[in-house]
């Protein structure tokens, strides 16, 4: 009598064992723990907003439903935490890294503050694209790019960062090759600054990202005439900043900064996670791009939640990082003034 | 307009925004009182929390936290000589003085009371204003603020000791604080200075660790010399009676605390200077009331006008910070740039509508500045009775626990280890600096302003060659920056005839 019935506990409990999903196994690493997010930039920001954004949904969509902290880490237009992020932090999964887009540049420029590189970064993706596009003051009665070309006074250009960023190099190179005469005027204080510069009529044009200051063009205090490779709906019928030139050097450094908007919002882990976890963490980002929750929240805040794949994002990372040492040269010419 | 100045009250007073303007005052109050953390910091993490929320709740929320940031602020700057905000500091210098002294009590209501003026004012100033500042801020171009500045760098004159060797000296640490300021990468190309090979450096000296360090670190030092309490070794009967002194005193110096009030909103409007420079210009002009020599030397010292100035001034600048926000959508200050961010958030769009459509709101926005404060500080003065008590308890029991609000602070700041550093190392200069007579404020003035002079001279020789020296308000501001560079000379003068004239 025994028998039989140990057999039939024993074939039960075998096959609840055999049938048991995958999930069961993999679900407890993030159980109960929590995940860092370690954003290179201030509080307040573009990077910041959308970080804690993703702080909030990513959860549902990562097995264990860890809880989600957003660290800020800012100093060197990013590059602390770049660096801190790929020499000093675990691979262990628990700790991501949204890369201040910018540090290609700087990587691309060859400065001297970088010890890190961005190919190297497990990456999970990009959670955005983002245009930038070329503004002029709203009371100038410059319609299109090509009225610009006949100007024969200084065009008071406003610029932002250091090192290689867009709003330096695109118009410096659009002068050039144009016969433009662009003179930048540096305005550290940032986006803003420049509004306000805009709205005092102290500069006429600025090269700048389109999400940002998507409120102001609203307002028809700027215009967009030109924008670079990656559109949105609103400026599509704009010309492309590549398409303005002929010269294939000039052509090719557009098209760098284009890549580097590609990948708007970077989302790294870092080097040497392991692969399972990556998995996790592509899925789940993906996933909350889809989220019609998120697209809503997003919307509020001026911001759009696109996922791009790793793979997608790593092509455009190698194309910044593997040009030959004639491009780069250039570069550097040109993100300097 | 009246309608819908009330109906910006009513809609604070529901019950909802009402808690919701309570909950915020709860989260700043205690945001002012410990250092390190600041008010534009605490937005940023609070902007989550209001997803959910309408905008008449959520503008009470985020102003209310906000706008009492700089009352309490006050009150640790005043105990502890620790900086409770960045723009406390100047508090600092008369306040702490006065707690030393035994005058805690008087110190804190003066600061309370002042708070509540300067709040009243700029909130007054924000309701009528809005219609007709917008030529206002469209003026003042890159050379303008360039001017401005200036002007801001002349009051190290009088932030500077007494005499010929006193200003000597306010004028060189004024350059040191220059010098401080320029350390990082140069706002036009990157150029690394003073970096030393550290990346840390590259953004620059921190102004809250540096602020902390100068100033915490010496009272922390002094306190464990002395042996005693922070306040010495004076009966503690008075510290009670004190509270109700300085709100007199307010009152007795109305038209002080009014100017400095004045002046916190001239300063706070103005977008692109920050919110800690206002406070040292109101302490400036302070200490240019004094009617006689001896009154001059006592600033420093423990004079209750050193208190009344900054406490004004750094409260008026937040309803006139609101101004440019508001009426533009460019922020003043880091915190209303965050502020800005909320408003996007709930989709309002600053601008025009914020004067036709969405006046009521913009009248909450007064209302809640006004009502925050009075409760903050109606509250604060029913617990300052015990708070003053902290400085009669043995030295010794307090200094671990300031030296560790103070580190605290200096790491919160930018959560890095560098930060802290800097704190020993400020704290090394500014014991230094106390040992042997230079005066610290000159220094600060020095570091806010230095980059941004740069970056403003940069910027309008750029755009304008030499053209930029002929505008009408440069010339303006000239000849008003040399009246302040030279008012304390003739300050002297005229109080060594009238005493040559009493004999």
């Amino acid at each position: 009598m025994k028998k039989p019935i140990c057999l039939l506990v024993m074939s039960f409990l075998f096959l609840t064992t055999l049938s048991s999903p995958v999930e069961v196994l993999a679900a407890p690493y993030y159980e109960g723990k929590v995940l860092t997010i370690i954003v290179g930039l201030a509080p307040g920001g573009g990077y910041d907003r959308m970080a804690r954004l993703l702080a909030k949904h990513l959860p549902k969509y990562i097995p264990g439903k860890p809880s989600i902290v957003v660290q800020n880490m800012p100093g060197a237009g990013g590059i602390i935490a770049a660096n801190h992020f790929f020499n000093l932090v675990k691979p262990d999964g628990f700790t991501i890294h949204s890369l201040t887009r910018t540090v290609f540049n700087f990587q691309l420029v060859k400065d001297e503050g970088v010890k890190f590189d961005a190919r190297k970064y497990s990456w999970i993706g990009s959670a955005s694209s983002e245009s930038t596009v070329f503004l002029i003051r709203g009371d100038l009665p410059y319609k299109s790019f090509a009225d610009l070309l006949n100007v024969k006074e200084p065009i008071h250009t406003g610029y932002v960062g250091t090192g290689g960023s867009s709003d330096i190099v695109i118009p410096h190179i659009l002068g050039d090759y144009l016969g433009l005469k662009i003179n930048l005027i540096p305005y550290p204080g940032g986006n803003r600054d420049i509004i306000l510069a805009f709205e005092r009529k102290e500069i006429d044009a600025t090269y700048l990202t389109y999400s940002s200051n998507k409120p102001h063009i609203k307002r028809g205090l700027v215009r967009p005439l030109v924008r670079g490779r990656v559109s949105a709906p609103e400026i599509e019928n704009l010309p492309v900043n590549e398409d303005l030139v002929n010269d294939k050097k000039a052509k090719t450094l557009m098209a760098i900064i284009s890549a580097v908007d590609k990948v708007g919002r970077p989302y790294v882990a870092p080097p040497g996670t392991p692969e399972d976890i990556m998995k996790i963490m592509r899925e789940a980002f993906r996933k909350v791009a889809e989220d019609p929750e998120v697209k809503v929240e997003a919307e509020k805040m001026m911001m759009e939640v696109e996922y791009l794949s790793a793979e997608e994002s790593l092509k455009s990372v190698n194309f910044v990082l593997n040009q030959p040492d004639d491009i780069v040269k250039e570069f550097i010419k040109y993100s300097k003034l | 307009m009246l309608e819908a100045f009330a109906e910006g009250l009513f809609l604070v007073l529901h019950w909802k925004p009402f808690l919701y303007m309570l909950i915020g005052s709860a989260i700043g109050f205690w945001v002012g009182i410990l250092p390190g953390i600041g008010g534009a910091t605490t937005l940023a993490l609070m902007l989550p929390f209001i997803y959910k929320m309408t905008p008449q709740e959520a503008i009470p929320f985020l102003l209310g936290m906000h706008s009492v940031v700089q009352t309490t602020g006050d009150i640790t700057s005043v105990l502890f000589g620790i900086p409770g905000e960045a723009t406390t500091v100047a508090t600092i210098i008369d306040g702490h003085a006065m707690a030393k002294k035994g005058e805690g009590g008087r110190a804190l209501g003066a600061a309370l009371m002042s708070s509540l003026v300067g709040a009243l004012i700029g909130a007054a100033f924000l309701a009528l204003t809005i219609p007709v500042v917008r030529p206002l801020v469209l003026t003042f171009g890159s050379p303008e603020m360039f001017m401005v500045i200036i002007v801001g760098l002349t009051c190290i004159s009088s932030l500077s000791g007494r005499g010929r060797r006193g200003l000597l000296l306010g004028m060189m640490t004024g350059g040191f604080g220059f010098l401080a300021s320029m350390v990082g990468q140069d706002p036009h190309g990157g150029i690394l200075r003073f970096t030393f090979g550290q990346l840390y450096l590259w953004n620059g000296l921190p102004l809250i660790p540096v602020v902390l360090g100068l100033f915490a670190i010496p009272e922390i030092v002094d306190l464990a010399v002395r042996g005693t309490a922070i306040a010495g070794n004076v009966p503690s009967e008075n510290l009670g009676k004190g509270v109700k002194e300085g709100i007199k005193d307010t009152f007795r110096h109305f038209w002080l605390t009014v100017r400095c009030s004045l002046i916190g909103v001239g300063i706070g409007v103005l977008p692109g200077l920050g919110g800690g420079v206002s406070q040292w210009v109101a302490y400036a002009h302070a200490v240019q009331s004094a009617k006689t020599l001896e009154e001059r030397s006592g600033f420093g010292k423990g004079d209750v006008r050193g208190v009344l100035g900054p406490g004004a001034a750094n409260n008026s600048k937040e309803g006139a910070g609101l101004i440019p926000t508001v009426a533009f959508g460019i922020p003043a200050s880091a915190g209303m740039a965050i502020l800005l961010g909320g408003f996007y958030l709930m989709g309002i769009i600053p601008g025009p509508e914020m004067l036709t459509k969405y006046l009521p709101l913009t009248f909450s926005m007064v209302w809640t500045i006004v009502l925050a404060n009075i409760i903050v500080v109606a509250v604060s003065l029913l617990f300052i009775n015990r708070l003053a008590r902290l400085t009669i308890i043995r030295g010794n029991l307090m200094m671990p626990f300031i030296l560790l609000l103070t580190f605290i602070g200096g790491y919160t700041a930018n959560n890095s280890l560098g930060d802290l550093i800097v704190v020993l190392i400020s704290g090394g200069v500014g014991y230094l600096m106390v040992r042997f007579g230079w005066p610290r404020p000159p220094f600060i003035l020095g570091f806010i302003l230095g980059s941004l002079a740069e970056s403003y001279l940069y910027t309008s020789v750029l755009r304008y060659g030499v053209a930029w020296l002929y505008r009408p308000w440069v010339i303006i501001l000239f000849f008003i920056a040399l009246g302040v560079a030279l008012y304390p000379f003739y300050q002297e003068r005229k109080l060594r005839k009238r005493m040559g004239v009493g004999r």
